[in-house]
């Protein structure tokens, strides 16, 4: 049984908001898959140590597809592959923090224990497919070998499963496909095969990185729907990373908005999503150009001005004041407080709540 | 297709790519893919014309090919009146400054080995630059003409995110000030602040230099914004064109019409009207009789599985490849 459930066609939503029962959403309190405590990161470079992500703490529920958004560069990606200890160390260095796993911190799991999670109970889904598959190998070679890694089979069953799962991802003649080197597929069916690999053994949690970035609409439609099913059939709990906030509204139930290596803004998607109260998260939302409305009358998008403050140039005070249409007088030297609103609404701001 | 406002910068005749897969020891050569099956269009200087579709519908190939990254099949390429299909590759070098590419994927486009400063002096070495100053010069302002920070002048791509490393791409496409630059896809890996200030800025540059752009792109929200034409590409051949007014208020292939349905909404994501159609998407090694999109189309009539249709004019300025419209 879990709390929340997705779906991308009307039908399929309104069925589960019956089939809930919201006594239960309410009282119950959901289980933690993943809980991130006070995570900070840092990279040692030429120029000396950074850090690029500065403490954050956040929480993934059993069953939930939770959305992590932000600029480019604010450290999503390195929180991401943190969790599966996939970064490189040494240049990157976990400098505090506790990353618990079904209650087990994974920061003092053992290469090997790790080993064993990555793929089966944890899986990730690459932002860059092309340097995340290997070149000289066949697609087969690849998802056969991730699945003989995880699950006692047999080769020519491991290939028919590898085909079944190109199959799911919408990959026309899959049985061709393995067959192929990934510089042969377009760049959207690299990224369908990274998916099928990360689906491939079942997964308890999937984290995946900007996952239907280079889909089309129609097939980025299919594959969250296709989340969306294994998640109702398996219980799976996902955390995605996207910059597309069409895609968090409809299929996320939580949002974390990341800005410069700290998380300013968290809550129930359509909720943050209707009403930002981070100025970044406004900014962010008014960027989108929407469909029908700007319509050739010469307006420019709206943007946030400025740019992505470097690792070793990140602002005091509040990281986003320079940016910041509202910013005062001590957003420039003093952290900004936790806000706390109704309905789980949390965002780090010196302004008072309501004055954007 | 030509708007009749002099010589087209572009023109592309009936474009082919096909890849032949490799032959297997012992079976039978497999029939080409048809990555770019027959595609024509114009582009007018001062244009952008947006080209969207089906992931693996050709869209990277097509415009691979008419820069002659890769050597087409067969059709013609025009562009400021001479034909790259037969010039000397020594006139082709020349040409290639006046058209630029940016990649869809940042990471494979730039040589990991290189800083970022460097990368960007790379297109004025290319083309006979020397002064060590002014490239030098050169390279900073293209950094900051794209929004980032000098210090990255000296980082290597994998210390900058993917979202930095695209904008380095779109840095050095525009080195040359270019006439045409084909952009595959290059703001779907930024974030929506920044994909905002791309779109401008772009925006500024075809203003300020003149500069055309074929505009290779899934975000339908962005194409309607930037583009003042759209052509929609399915299964190697292009199913719809017209103006983007034409394309989103009355889309006329019912490919366009399932693209459009499909796309997320911001205010209203949970309550889609229709569900994504399905069906198979067929394999461009074994293509169907008929219509490519037959089996996925909720009007499929019994011509449409024995004939091709042809893109025809339904309107003037709209062309659509549907029998049920023609
Ligand atoms: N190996 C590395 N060495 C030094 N700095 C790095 C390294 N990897 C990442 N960084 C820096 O860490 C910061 C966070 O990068 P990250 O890849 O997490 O960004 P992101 O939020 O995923 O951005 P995008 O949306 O562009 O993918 C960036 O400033 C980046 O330059
Ligand atoms: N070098 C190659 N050898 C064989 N087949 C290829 C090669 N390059 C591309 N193809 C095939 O050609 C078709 C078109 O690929 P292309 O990369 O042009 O698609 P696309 O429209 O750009 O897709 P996407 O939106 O996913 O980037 C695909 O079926 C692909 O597998
Ligand atoms: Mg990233
Ligand atoms: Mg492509």
């Amino acid at each position: 049984m879990f709390y929340y459930s997705i779906g991308n066609s009307k039908t399929g939503f309104i069925k589960d908001q019956v089939r809930l029962n919201p006594f239960i959403v309410k009282t119950k309190m959901p289980s933690r898959e993943l809980d991130i405590q006070d995570l900070k990161i840092s990279f040692s470079t030429p120029r000396g140590k950074l850090t690029a992500v500065n403490g954050i703490s956040f929480h993934l529920n059993q069953g939930e597809t939770l959305a992590l958004v932000g600029e480019s560069g604010c450290g999503k990606t390195v929180s991401a592959l943190s969790i599966l200890r996939l970064l490189p160390e040494p240049p990157a260095e976990i400098l505090s923090g506790k990353i618990l796993f079904s209650g087990q911190n994974l920061l003092s799991l053992n290469a090997k224990a790790l080993q064993n999670l990555r793929g089966r109970s944890i899986s990730m889904i690459f932002q860059d497919p092309m340097t995340s598959l290997n070149p000289v190998l066949t697609i087969g070679e690849q998802m056969a070998e991730t699945l003989l890694r995880h699950t006692p089979m047999s080769r020519p069953e491991a290939l028919q499963k590898s085909a079944d799962l190109l199959g799911k991802v919408e990959i026309p003649s899959p049985k061709e496909k393995l067959k192929h080197y990934p510089h042969q597929l377009s760049g959207g069916m690299r990224q369908r095969v990274m998916i099928a690999m990360a689906l491939a053994c079942s997964p308890r949690v999937l984290i995946a990185d900007e996952p239907t970035t280079a889909l089309d609409v129609l097939i980025q439609a299919q594959i969250l729907e296709l989340l969306g099913n294994l998640k109702r059939e398996t219980g799976m709990s996902i955390l995605i990373i996207t910059h597309d906030l069409g895609v968090v509204a409809e299929i996320a139930q939580r949002v974390l908005i990341m800005y410069a290596g700290e998380i300013v803004e968290s809550g129930p998607a359509q909720a943050l999503l209707d009403d930002p109260r981070h100025p970044y998260t406004r900014g962010l939302i008014a960027s989108v150009p929407k469909l029908g409305a700007l319509k050739k009358t010469g307006t420019r998008l709206e943007e946030i001005p400025g740019n992505v403050p470097s690792l070793d140039q990140r602002p005091s005070g509040c990281a986003f004041h320079p940016r910041c249409n509202w910013a005062i007088e001590k957003c420039k030297t003093q952290k900004p407080p936790l806000r706390e609103g109704e309905g789980q609404r949390q965002w780090r701001c010196h302004l008072e709540p309501g004055s954007l | 297709m030509n708007k009749g406002k002099g010589p087209a910068l572009l023109e592309v005749r009936d474009l082919k790519k096909h890849f032949l897969p490799r032959k297997r020891f012992l079976q039978e050569q497999a029939p080409p893919v048809r990555a770019v099956d027959g595609i024509s269009f114009t582009l007018q200087a001062g244009e952008t014309l947006g080209l969207v579709g089906e992931s693996g519908c050709g869209k990277s190939t097509a415009a691979r090919t008419l820069l002659r990254l890769i050597e087409p099949t067969s059709g013609q390429i025009s562009f400021c009146g001479k034909n790259l299909t037969d010039i000397p590759e020594t006139e082709m070098r020349a040409l290639r400054r006046e058209m630029q590419i940016i990649f869809q994927d940042p990471y494979s486009s730039v040589n990991p080995a290189r800083r970022i400063g460097r990368i960007l002096q790379e297109p004025f070495e290319i083309h006979g630059f020397q002064n060590k100053k002014e490239k030098t010069e050169k390279a900073a302002q293209l950094l900051e003409r794209v929004g980032l920070p000098p210090e990255h002048f000296n980082r290597y791509p994998h210390e900058l995110s993917g979202g930095q490393l695209q904008r380095v791409g779109i840095a050095r496409a525009i080195a040359l000030n270019p006439k045409l630059v084909v952009a595959d896809e290059p703001v779907s890996a930024l974030d929506v602040s920044i994909q905002a200030q791309i779109i401008n800025l772009l925006s500024d540059l075809k203003e300020q230099l003149d500069i055309s752009y074929l505009f290779i792109s899934h975000d339908m929200g962005v194409v309607e914004y930037f583009c003042d034409r759209v052509a929609v590409m399915y299964f190697g051949k292009i199913v719809e064109l017209a103006n983007s007014e034409q394309i989103y208020n009355s889309p006329q292939h019912p490919y366009t019409t399932a693209l459009l349905n499909a796309i997320p909404n911001l205010e209203s994501g949970r309550i889609k009207q229709e569900a994504p159609i399905k069906g198979d998407i067929p394999d461009p090694g074994n293509p169907p009789q008929g219509c490519a999109f037959q089996s996925r189309c909720p009007l499929k009539e019994k011509q449409c599985a024995e004939e091709i249709p042809a893109l025809k004019e339904i309107a003037p300025g709209h062309y659509a490849a549907c029998f049920l419209k023609q």
